[in-house]
């Protein structure tokens, strides 16, 4: 990580008292474990070059991380990267520069626009070339972007970025001070208030006006609750009537298809949300009356997690059974489960690779023999409707079947217990395709 | 002269009126060293213990002290019964032998210990000292603290009650003494009848029920020879032992029991009480009971014996039947050296039983636990095996398992001869299994026990074992405990991302780095320290293997679709699939990679006779995995380190022209760009393009089971020449180049060959001990320890890990918990093929897998 600034013309000399660096002298500060060093590799009266640079400790800059078990982790970019790690570790060597303090008798120089080039880098960026001068052009830069050499991938991943344009050597800084961390994306300390007050002070004069501010803002603060605290936030009038897309609402229709369902049934005391994921349906049963129980069972933690806050937040209203959170799966026997009245798969089995299914149906047919298994999967047959450039809705399904198919499926996992089957559809109808998600209802027979 | 017989434990109760003798009797008896004076307790003395005070006269006193005295002494008498009771209890529960020395002179006062033997199942006797009224008054006038003449009377009317009732109250034996008896006292300490000598050793056989032609078969295997007098006996003197339900169902129940009834009475056999043993002595000693489920064919061929015999040899056979099974006991106790080591039993048994008698234990030991009926009328049976907490091993039948079933230090060696099955017999001490296969299915049921386990043997597993953590008892590592945190992570990953469950039947282990890092400067890791390790553990052979740069893969390969449902529940080639038990390509480069193997392996599967071969490897390249790891991890890294630092160099570079004295930075950063260019260069190495098949190559070094056996027992040796066979049978096989490591020589020149391979910035390679399982002084030593380069180290420890301020920093690596980690599922790996090869449920087999997936997802330093 480093950061060179040429200034050309007349004056150029005065950039040392600008900076308060002595230019016969090699500058080395450790800074929190690291090191921070300066040279002019050119020092004349017409030109005059500056080199900063950041020796980072490679050991301890992967300590202390929450990554610490991920192997990726010991191998990673921060080392190199021009980012907020550079700038804030440049901040105190350059201090008198980008505070305009210098000593009395250079405080015109200030304010003095210099020809100048500023060389930073590598980069590691999401951002495009053109997007990476939007940055820069509303400041006057023209800017000038180098590749590394890349071994083995086709496009490099390393940049160095060159801005060349007049400008105050304390402009110059503060726009890289803030720019830099936008152009990187990571922030390796918490963002709090004093994010808030360095933006300020570095955005001040060219911040205001900048195009690309709404953007700056937020990869500077990241959280909009950081973001309306900056007095350079301005309020989005956003117009744009945004589409609903068809997945979202797809997904309400099909709970109010399962709620509907079990709401009409005699016995539905206790409900099995098998593969509940976040939990969104299990809530939702909660305050079906007459339901006193709501196994909600899911095997990932994450998610778990994630249900048990929306279940905690719903306690409180009126009606409501909370659901319980069991770690669970499909794949195993787990005795909680049996004799329950309702037991609902919604959207579960197409995650499921298809000669896992029998089994899976034997258990619950033959082991837990719910009154009533609702399972709903998508239609494949809709999927031309959508006008989909992939071959499946969600890139973890493993299969999506027609109607006819999941008839024979349902047909094939059934015949040997009692239970009758009726199908149902949810979502609009198309003529020819049917509709979007495909409901099977089985209930089982007195015997 | 008179004789007590004194059983080895349990109470026994001395009862008679105050001067009737019993602390003088039980002190001679001390004395003489017929019994110890721990073995004693008394009221007397508990009074002391608790109070100080033995005695409290309380007559000639006026009223009002005489009943505050009255009240003290039966305070103190309550808390001393109450001490000495406790004290009665701890004894029975260990099986020892304890003589109560108080009157005993109520009946609640008796009840109460036959109520507590009958607790801890051990004897209780009464020794009754009957002594008349006139003696027990004049002795009473010369003792120090007289009872006086009211109590002693009015004891002596209790007494005469005593007398009258005694006999007909419960206990075992019940000896009554006058003077005269107690003159000259014989006393005869009996053994415990549960146990036994494992003398020059001891053959277990499970249930026979009348399969004799198998038995026979397994005498003669097991190198018993039948002498002139119609015995088998065994050269080395080892005796046989029967878990019982010798009869019953099987075609030969007669011949069976006469064997028993000979060898029995001979002292050549054991046989113990069991479920149909005890139904058949119930009939044979006449009472009323139904005959069923294989015990009407017992009558059956008493019937056909009648009339061959006639009447009087069939009653004659019969009584001598009867004795015998009245007389098995329930379950014996194996002693080596006097110690107790091994529990043979029917149907099971709780570690309290052990070694004690009652009909309750007798009930448990022939049923075993059993928790009501099913809908079909079957005993629900409770599992008691997984409550077994002492270190008997236990050895039990009754309840059929395909094989030879180990839980928790219980082994089933009933393997359903009757059902088809085997008869399965274990030679103790040296625990080997030797079984035959039976003839035919003799008992020919609909219920056929060994078929409904092996329709179930795939049913899913109950979650609820696992959920809140749980443990696997292994062979190699004793018990693994996973805590439910890990565990639920497991199943997480088991639920969504893994083959299914009944694939999976083995993940390799994690493998350590050397132990210490390396003592020479300049390197982290270094072959000496693997050597070191294994030669400090007494290892003198070891072999080192060629680190393949790939990644492991697990082959389980069939011999065809059809043969693969019998085992896996369905019809596939087999699979490949990672460390983590996820599918190592996708869907159509397996189906194709399977294919060839498939018919490269043909004749493979038909010379060994092998329905599968399960191989552990290394398959190449690593970016057939790892490709999205390099391209945004390494290849991006090494890129930004080699364009910052050459931007450096190429400034500073600058400055010293400008005659700045930058010397010292610019050396740093030259070397730093040589760091980069090394990194970049390794990481390279593992990446090449591959289409398809062309390119991928599989080492299987280690080849770990065909359907009938598994290969821990071959030294890696044999695994090289596996992995030689392999890669002439199919060009997907890839050889791996290995070492042997015996001295000082060989030594050295596999540490040059290291540096070779390294300095090309090869990973490394792999030391192991010869001997696939190795221990030293009975602990489990690392499978494998890995060794890699100092070029290699450059991608996993960083681009500059090698600068000396780095290094040494990075020498204060602990590997410990790596380690443990490594041996626990080194462990479960074993465990889970072993089980998997013997036809154990899946839950039995998963549970080994979920294990070492929770084990994986505790977190340990990635970089070791």
């Amino acid at each position: 990580m480093q950061l060179s600034i040429t200034v050309k013309g007349p004056g150029a000399e005065v950039v040392s008292y600008l900076i308060a660096k002595n230019p016969t002298n090699l500058y080395e500060r450790g800074e929190k474990g690291l090191t921070v060093r300066l040279v002019y590799p050119t020092f004349t009266s017409e030109e005059v070059q500056f080199l900063i640079y950041v020796k980072t400790d490679p050991v301890d800059l992967v300590k202390n991380s929450s990554d610490f078990y991920d192997i990726t982790h010991y191998i990673n970019d921060r080392e190199f990267a021009a980012s907020s790690i550079f700038v804030s570790s440049i901040r105190k060597a350059l201090g008198t520069a980008l505070n305009g303090k210098p000593a009395e008798e250079y405080a015109s120089w200030v304010e003095h626009p210099f020809e100048m080039e500023l060389t930073f880098g590598p980069i590691a960026t999401d951002l495009s070339n053109r997007e990476l001068e939007a940055l820069f052009a509303p400041m006057g830069y023209t800017i000038k972007i180098e590749y590394g050499e890349s071994f083995l991938r086709e496009k490099s991943s390393a940049r160095f970025i060159t801005l060349i344009g007049k400008q105050t050597l304390q402009n110059a800084l503060k726009h890289i001070s803030i720019l830099i961390p936008v152009i990187d994306n990571y922030k390796h300390y918490f963002i709090d208030e004093r994010e808030l007050e360095k933006l300020d002070r570095y955005g001040e004069g060219w911040l205001e006006k900048h195009p690309q501010k709404a953007f700056i803002l937020k990869r500077s603060l990241r959280f909009q609750k950081m973001i309306s605290q900056s007095r350079f936030y301005e309020k989005e009038t956003k117009t744009e009537e945004k589409h609903e897309p068809p997945k979202l609402r797809l997904n309400d229709l099909r709970y109010e298809a399962i709620i509907k369902y079990i709401k009409a049934l005699p016995k539905k005391g206790t409900i099995v949300d098998f593969g509940a994921g976040e939990g969104k349906l299990s809530v939702q049963l909660g305050f079906i009356e007459g339901v006193q129980e709501i196994l909600s069972v899911e095997p990932s933690n994450k998610e778990r997690l994630k249900a048990l806050e929306r279940f905690e937040q719903a306690k409180e209203k009126r009606g409501f059974v909370e659901p319980q959170s069991l770690a669970g799966s499909l794949f195993y026997y787990d005795e909680r489960l049996i004799y329950k009245d309702v037991m609902v798969l919604c959207e579960v089995i197409e995650h499921i690779d298809e000669y896992r299914l029998a089994g899976v149906f034997e258990t619950i047919f033959k082991d837990y023999r719910p009154e009533v298994l609702i399972v709903t999967t998508p239609n494949q047959e809709y999927n031309v409707v959508y006008e989909m450039d992939v071959a499946m809705r969600h890139h973890d399904h493993r299969f999506e079947w027609t109607r006819a198919e999941l008839r024979q499926k349902v047909e094939a996992w059934s015949k040997l217990y009692p239970y009758q089957v009726s199908y149902q559809g949810i979502g609009e109808e198309n003529q020819q395709f049917g509709q979007p998600t495909q409901m099977v209802i089985f209930k089982r027979e007195e015997i | 002269m008179t004789e007590i017989n004194l059983p080895h434990a349990g109470i026994v109760l001395l009862v008679g009126p105050s001067n009737s003798g019993k602390t003088t009797l039980l002190n001679q008896l001390i004395q003489e060293q017929q019994i110890f004076s721990s073995e004693v307790v008394s009221s007397d003395q508990f009074r002391v213990l608790v109070s100080d005070i033995e005695f409290i006269d309380w007559n000639r006193r006026p009223k009002n002290e005489a009943d505050a005295l009255f009240y003290e002494y039966q305070q103190i008498s309550k808390e001393a019964f109450e001490a000495m009771d406790y004290i009665i209890a701890k004894r029975c529960g260990l099986n020892k032998l304890t003589f109560i020395d108080a009157t005993h002179l109520r009946d609640y006062e008796r009840e109460k210990y036959l109520q507590m033997a009958k607790r801890y199942h051990v004897p209780a006797i009464a020794i009754v000292l009957n002594l008349a009224e006139t003696e027990l008054l004049r002795r009473d006038l010369a003792r120090d603290f007289p009872r006086g003449k009211n109590r002693i009377k009015q004891q002596y009317q209790h007494f005469k009650k005593t007398l009258r009732s005694i006999k007909k109250e419960g206990f075992r034996r019940c000896y009554i003494f006058g003077e005269e008896e107690l003159q000259v006292l014989n006393v005869n300490r009996l053994d415990n009848p549960l146990l036994i000598d494992v003398g020059n050793g001891i053959d277990i056989i499970g249930d026979i029920h009348g399969c004799f032609e198998e038995f026979s078969e397994l005498l003669s295997e097991l190198g018993y020879r039948e002498n002139e007098e119609g015995y088998f006996i065994h050269s080395e003197g080892r005796k046989i032992l029967s878990l019982g339900d010798v009869m019953s169902r099987g075609p030969r129940s007669i011949e069976t029991l006469q064997f028993f009834q000979k060898h029995v009475t001979a002292g050549l056999a054991y046989m113990i009480d069991s479920n149909h043993g005890w139904k058949i002595a119930r009939w044979l000693d006449g009472k009323n009971v139904k005959l069923a489920h294989g015990d009407e064919n017992v009558k059956a061929e008493f019937d056909e014996y009648e009339s061959k015999f006639g009447k009087d040899e069939t009653e004659r056979l019969k009584e001598q039947i009867k004795e015998l099974l009245l007389e098995a006991k329930s379950h014996y106790v194996i002693r080596k050296n006097g110690v107790n080591v091994a529990v043979a039993v029917h149907a099971g048994i709780k570690d309290h039983y052990i070694g004690k008698q009652s009909p309750r234990i007798s009930d448990f030991c022939r049923y075993g636990d059993t928790d009501g009926l099913d809908e079909t009328g079957k005993p629900v049976r409770k599992d008691w095996s997984i409550a077994h907490q002492s270190s008997e091993h236990i050895l039990w039948g009754h309840d059929p398992r395909t094989q030879p079933l180990l839980v928790n230090n219980t082994l089933n060696i009933d393997q359903g001869v009757v059902f088809g099955g085997n008869l399965t017999a274990y030679c103790f001490p040296e625990r080997k299994l030797v079984s035959v296969k039976a003839k035919v299915d003799y008992a020919n049921v609909p219920d056929n026990p060994l078929k409904e386990l092996e329709s179930k043997r795939l049913a899913p597993p109950n979650i609820g074992k696992f959920l809140d953590g749980y443990s696997v008892l292994t062979e190699q590592y004793g018990e693994i405990a996973f805590y439910a945190d890990s565990t639920k992570s497991a199943l997480d990953d088991l639920s969504h991302y893994t083959l299914p469950l009944e694939e999976i039947v083995y993940l390799p282990p994690t493998m350590s780095p050397t132990p210490k890092p390396s003592s020479l400067p300049g390197y982290l890791e270094h072959p000496s320290d693997a050597f070191d390790y294994y030669q400090a553990n007494g290892v003198d052979t070891m072999i080192v293997e060629k680190k393949h740069m790939g990644s492991r893969g697990i082959l389980f390969l069939f011999k065809n679709k059809q043969v693969a449902k019998e085992y896996i529940g369905r019809e596939t080639l087999g699979s490949i699939y990672t460390r983590t038990g996820r599918a190592f390509f996708k869907k159509e480069l397996e189906e194709q990679i399977l294919q060839v193997l498939n018919s490269d392996l043909s004749s493979y599967f038909e010379k060994y006779g092998t329905d599968f071969v399960l191989m552990d490897a290394e398959i190449l390249p690593w970016n057939l995995k790892a490709k999205e790891l390099i391209m945004n991890q390494y290849a991006h890294v090494g890129e930004m380190a080699l364009f910052d630092r050459r931007k450096l160099r190429e400034q500073l570079k600058k400055a010293a022209a400008n005659g700045k004295d930058v010397g010292s930075w610019l050396e740093e950063t030259d070397e730093k760009i040589h760091n980069a260019l090394v990194f970049n260069e390794v990481y390279q190495k593992y990446c090449w393009e591959t289409e398809g098949l062309a390119g991928i190559q599989i080492a299987p070094f280690h080849t770990l089971a065909h359907s009938n056996e598994t290969f821990f027992g071959q030294p890696h040796t044999w695994h090289m020449e596996k992995n030689k066979e392999f890669s002439d049978l199919s060009d997907l096989f890839l050889e791996t180049e290995y070492r042997m490591v015996n001295d000082e020589d060989s030594m050295k020149s596999a540490i040059k060959w290291w540096e070779e391979m390294t300095e090309d910035g090869h990973e490394g390679f792999v030391v192991k001990p010869e001997s696939y399982v190795a221990r030293h002084k009975g602990k489990l030593l690392q499978p494998a320890i890995k060794v890699r380069g100092r070029k290699y180290l450059h991608i996993i420890y960083g681009i500059d890990y090698l600068q000396p301020e780095n290094l040494s920093r990075l020498k204060q690596r602990n590997a410990g918990k790596k380690q443990r980690n490594a041996l626990k599922e080194f462990a479960l790996g074993v465990e889970a093929v072993n089980r998997f090869v013997r036809r154990e449920s899946l839950e039995r087999y998963h549970e080994c897998v979920l294990g070492v997936l929770a084990l994986e997802s505790d977190p340990v330093d990635p970089r070791l």
